[in-house]
């Protein structure tokens, strides 16, 4: 049985007037890297600070390890850890300080986990450097071992790697593929980089103007960025016949609308062209197409109307 | 609850704006008899009454103290914790919002009466010391007076964490709660000249009866009224805040 860190069914967030989460249904398995994609101002933060108890829903409910009332969502939020809007750091105490404020806090008995915390994120040189020096790498990193104090299930990380440099951005990819991996926990990761979730990411959820749009798997999504050739001819069906007898391959799909996909010969589009030209079928659309994470998420929310 | 109040206690250890308050304060409050007993630049402090200084200087200049300082230290205490980001990280820990504004209450409230405490303490001590223990307060007297003190530090504490709780800001906090208690007693002392209503709310409230535990007499009936007083005031309070977060967004 699938079990779930994370449901939310039907939850909407309303702030006078203005309509900010429209009955969301997001569902996070656990294990996942669950990548969750919207511009400024979707609702994913919303989302965030309603899964966090930071605030309340107007409407739907939220489920947290199949916890749903209010005080067991409190309990169940012992098991999660959490950066949202930036790390949240004490800025005259160093890195170990702050861990164990965040230690105390959760009620974590013994301080051993302290020095552990700061080694899986590399922090454990900084010594008594107050963290309003650290670099902002430093911060997020912190902001990630504040997270992991008391060996969380599930990580919210609301835009964990905002403001980093390149090198900043593959130390804190490397880091939540490792806590994926090797400890196993569940992860929620929003952010505007889609090129660096698609590395990243096995699950995706795409929420626009309040609404999510739809939620995917890595493989559904590659399968829908994958490159082909678009065809489109006068007579799909003996195109069809050709592609599989002259090009001798069946990695090809026709579409309801009679378009052709063609998965293969996307290196020699020009032998397609031509042999089905020589089969004497006129050619309306030919041009090799796909896209990447971004165009796609582009394309997805450009699709939709709101009245 | 333990652990919040560890938590709580950990970050009072650690604020460098409550231990620049003490430090401030026991440095004026060391400061004050000096000039008392150095008179025309000759040391003097033979003819010091040190229960006189105790009621007029140390508890009558500690009025102000308790009811300002704790201001700053609201500010930096509580509200600053919406500007970086950690009361997020508190609400989203799996506590409950009345444990942690609780636990907030508490620890403020020991940190506002230990700023209460270092004017009457440092002053008394040191003009004990300088006076050779001339003319000592009472011990009750002493004991009555330092209770009180703590019990109405922690009241106005519990007025301060709810204004700290509802402004998410360090400055505005400050600024508000200063105005507040320098202006709060005043307005209420001229409403309730007009109004009996009034009259009867100022009587009973923490600022009046504040200003009445130095008395040196004081009745069964009215000392019961001053202890209870503070104490309510601090349960209403602390309740109304625990309230108001609850139901408060965090941002």
């Amino acid at each position: 049985m699938v079990e779930y860190v994370l449901r939310t069914h039907s939850v909407s967030k309303q702030y006078k007037h203005q309509l900010v989460l429209n009955k969301v249904n997001l569902t996070i398995k656990k294990g996942s890297i669950y990548g969750f994609i919207g511009q400024n101002g979707a609702g994913k933060s919303t989302l965030i600070r309603l899964v966090t108890g930071l605030a309340c829903p107007t409407m739907g409910k939220i489920e947290l390890f199949g916890q749903n009332n209010e005080r067991e969502l409190i309990e169940a939020r012992k098991r999660i850890g959490t950066i949202i809007e930036g790390p949240a750091l004490y800025p005259h105490l160093s890195a170990a300080e702050n861990l164990e404020a965040h230690r105390l806090l959760k009620g974590i008995p013994g301080k051993e986990c302290i020095q552990k915390t700061l080694e899986i994120v590399g922090l454990q040189d900084t010594g008594k450097k107050k963290t309003k020096n650290f670099s902002l790498g430093m911060k997020q990193r912190l902001g990630i071992a504040i997270a992991l104090i008391g060996d969380p299930e599930f990580l919210i990380l609301d835009e964990p790697i905002n403001g980093l440099d390149p090198m900043g951005v593959v130390e804190i990819r490397e880091l939540l593929k490792k806590l994926n991996h090797e400890y196993g926990i569940t992860i929620l990761i929003s952010s505007h980089i889609l090129s660096e979730l698609h590395l990243l990411a096995t699950h995706y959820g795409i929420i626009h103007k309040g609404e999510l749009l739809e939620q995917l798997t890595v493989n559904e999504l590659n399968k829908k960025c994958q490159q082909y050739i678009h065809i489109k001819v006068d007579n799909p069906d003996r195109a069809a016949t050709i592609i599989e007898t002259r090009l001798e391959t069946t990695h090809y799909e026709v579409l309801p609308d009679g378009t052709i996909k063609l998965f293969r010969y996307l290196d020699t589009p020009g032998k397609v062209s031509k042999t089905l030209s020589d089969e004497g079928l006129i050619m309306e659309q030919f041009m090799p197409m796909g896209e990447d994470l971004e165009s796609y998420f582009a394309n997805r929310i450009g699709g939709v109307h709101h009245g | 609850m333990d652990n919040l109040l560890k938590f709580e206690f950990f970050k009072l250890r650690k604020d460098r704006s409550f231990w620049t308050l003490v430090y401030g304060l026991i440095a004026s409050a060391a400061f004050y008899p000096m000039l008392i007993f150095f008179n025309d630049g000759a040391f003097s402090s033979e003819l010091v009454s040190v229960k006189e200084l105790y009621t007029y200087t140390a508890l009558g200049g500690n009025n102000y103290i308790v009811r300002l300082v704790p201001c700053i230290q609201a500010g930096f205490f509580i509200s600053s914790e919406y500007s970086i980001g950690t009361m997020k990280s508190m609400t989203a820990s799996g506590n409950s919002r009345f444990r942690l504004f609780s636990s907030k209450l508490l620890v403020f409230s020991i940190g506002a009466a230990i700023i209460s405490l270092i004017f009457p303490i440092v002053i008394t001590g040191i003009t004990a010391i300088f006076s050779g223990f001339n003319d000592m307060p009472e011990l009750s007297y002493f004991v009555r007076t330092i209770g009180l003190t703590i019990l109405y530090a922690s009241a106005f504490s519990a007025i301060m964490a709810l204004v700290a709780i509802i402004f998410t800001d360090s400055g505005k906090t400050i600024g508000f709660l200063i105005l507040f208690f320098i202006l709060f007693d005043s307005i209420l002392y001229a409403l309730s000249q007009k109004f009996s209503l009034f009259e009867t709310i100022f009587n009973y409230s923490v600022f009046k009866l504040f200003l009445d535990i130095s008395k040196p007499n004081i009745g069964n009936g009215e000392f019961l009224k001053l202890l209870l007083v503070p104490v309510m005031t601090f349960i209403v309070i602390g309740l109304i805040g625990s309230f108001v977060f609850q139901r408060k967004e965090i941002k």
